[in-house]
């Protein structure tokens, strides 16, 4: 019972915070609703894709998942937030503790990935031609890369301690997820050395899930691309267990007081 | 006697830095316990031990006989936590925050709605209650922090510096509140401050230097130590005038600060006035009641700061 309050609580919170953030709540579906409109319609005229499928309908499966991407990932990159004011301390003192709070922000941060990708989503019936039955896959990929942002993002959050860094998370990691993961163009067409990063770039495993979820053609399976998304979040989740611990076991930790990575 | 804190030889390495030394402790269930000394003196690393939030490097806690490592969630029950950096969600109104505090502590729903509708009454925190909390003053940020903190009534609150920033009414008004809970709950308390006076009506004062505990004792017990009345000093004068009045076998105590110079009186209180009202030389001559700080600047003070000629 006490496990399943402070989960709650978690994520209400975490959603009120959400709703209260307007900003970022409409830069969040802004973004890529813009990208859709502006790189969509610009390449569509002069792309030609080996698929054959017109520009704008090759990129919308990744403009849904980057929707999903940087609304899962930095709802909970939120957590830096709560280390710099004391929230998280308070949180990982709970009875409830460290899986709680993980399983509270990650829970939170893929309804709000989700909701932002459903968004650009919604926008399917304009851009391609898509069966009814293919609403309720396409929903389940978007929660299960959400559900992966998210867990990316926490894993991010264990190691900043300030959010002046949110601007450099973006920069330094979503962007070039986004860039290396055949969202955009197809990874076929890139220089060995990046079609090699962006094969073991786990966004490229969710932009190809969610094409298989659309019916579009894909380069990776959808068993390979799937276990890979789902993986990443298990794997993902397990590890922020670790660096989450308030005890900080597996790393040098300094006293209190003494500087600025002090504690959880 | 059963215990709420007990510590044996407790203590918390960073590496090659000793944080905390050996800290034996014994605090009776319901008592108030204040931990002074300096920055740096193992006061927050001592709280997080407690807290669970640390691991012990040396040594062992219990909290009302529950390990505080093999124990922790058994721990984390009965206690109440508030860190020096006030933990308020500003975006969320007050009442949001006392929810989501009493749901991490294990409420359910309507215990939740209840529990936080109690501590809003209880501060008198009126219609500001559903208003942003980034509008509430620092203070009112900080008695709806503490309230938080006692929402789910804790056996044991650990407040690492509780009233830091506060002014006076506001810090009356923790200090209040705080002994509501403690008269209505038999709540334990543990604190830390750098306010000596909040430390005097403690039923005990341990003090921390260097890692170590250099004083445990009553506060009333650790003044009388010094001497009942203490006299500032202050000009260049100030050593000779506090020589003459050990001269006179009525210092119990000199220390030396940053000022000049305080020595504790025991007897011949007339005489040593006399004595500093014909010294030349000085700039400043008070008499007072001798004070928590007062023991303090002897205890954790460098070893310069007790003079003995």
């Amino acid at each position: 019972m006490s496990q399943w309050s402070a989960v709650h609580g978690i994520i209400a919170r975490d959603l009120t915070r959400s709703t209260r953030q307007t900003s970022r709540l409409l830069g969040g579906v802004a973004r890529p609703i813009m990208w859709l409109v502006l790189l969509g319609t610009g390449y569509n005229t002069i792309a030609s894709l080996d698929s054959g499928l017109p520009y704008r309908e090759f990129v919308f499966p990744g403009i849904v998942i980057m929707a999903a991407l940087f609304g899962g990932t930095l709802t909970a990159i939120g957590t830096v937030y709560d280390r710099e004011f004391g929230m998280l301390r308070l949180m990982l003192a709970s009875p409830a503790g460290v899986p709680a709070v993980l399983a509270g922000r990650s829970v939170a941060a893929t309804l709000v990935g989700t909701f932002q990708g459903a968004i650009v989503l919604a926008f399917a019936p304009f851009l391609l031609d898509l069966a009814p039955g293919r609403w309720l896959p396409a929903l389940a990929a978007l929660a299960a890369v959400s559900a992966m942002s998210a867990m990316l993002g926490l894993l991010v959050a264990s190691r900043i301690r300030s959010v002046e860094n949110f601007a450099g998370i973006i920069n330094v990691v979503l962007f070039p997820l986004l860039f290396l993961s055949g969202a955009l163009y197809p990874t076929s067409g890139m220089p060995a050395v990046l079609r090699a990063v962006a094969r073991v770039n786990p966004v490229t495993h969710a932009v190809d899930l969610m094409r298989h979820a659309l019916g579009q053609p894909a380069e990776i399976s959808l068993a390979a691309a799937a276990s890979v998304v789902l993986g990443v979040t298990a794997a993902a989740f397990l590890l922020a267990a670790l660096l989450f611990d308030p005890e900080q076991r597996f790393f040098p930790k300094r006293p209190p007081g003494s500087g600025s990575a002090t504690g959880p | 006697m059963s215990f709420a804190i007990e510590t044996e030889g407790l203590g918390r390495d960073y590496g090659d830095v000793r944080a905390l030394d050996g800290l034996d402790l014994a605090v009776a269930r319901g008592t108030v316990v204040g931990v002074l000394g300096p920055n740096g003196a193992g006061k927050t690393t001592a709280m997080l031990l407690l807290a669970t939030l640390l691991s012990p490097t040396h040594g062992a806690a219990r909290v009302f006989g529950h390990d505080t490592v093999r124990e922790r969630t058994a721990v984390r029950r009965r206690l109440g936590l508030l860190f020096q950096e006030t933990s308020v969600d500003g975006l969320l109104t007050p009442e949001e925050n006392l929810r989501f505090a009493a749901r991490l502590a294990g409420l359910g729903g309507r215990l939740a709605h209840a529990a936080a509708a109690d501590t809003i009454r209880r501060i008198g925190l009126g219609p500001r209650a559903h208003r942003p909390a980034r509008e509430l003053s620092g203070g009112w940020r900080r008695l709806l922090d503490i309230a938080r903190a006692t929402l789910h009534q804790p056996d044991l609150l650990i407040l690492d510096e509780p009233t830091v920033g506060l002014d006076p009414e506001h810090r009356d008004a923790v200090w209040s509140l705080l002994d509501t809970q403690r008269r209505d709950h038999g709540t334990t308390v543990l604190f830390s401050t750098h306010y000596l006076a909040e430390a005097e009506p403690a039923d005990r004062v341990v003090l921390l230097a260097s890692g170590r505990v250099v004083a445990d004792d009553k506060p009333a017990a650790l003044r009388a130590e010094l001497g009942a009345e203490m006299a500032e000093i202050d000009g260049e004068g100030a050593e000779r005038l506090a020589r003459a009045i050990r001269g006179l076998g009525a210092a119990q105590a000199v220390l030396r600060t940053g000022r000049g110079y305080r020595v504790g009186i025991a007897g011949e209180r007339q005489a040593v006035v006399e004595l500093a009202a014909r010294a030349p030389g000085i700039d400043r001559f008070t008499l007072r009641a001798t004070s928590l700080e007062d023991v303090y600047f002897a205890r954790t003070l460098d070893a310069e700061a007790t003079v003995a000629w």
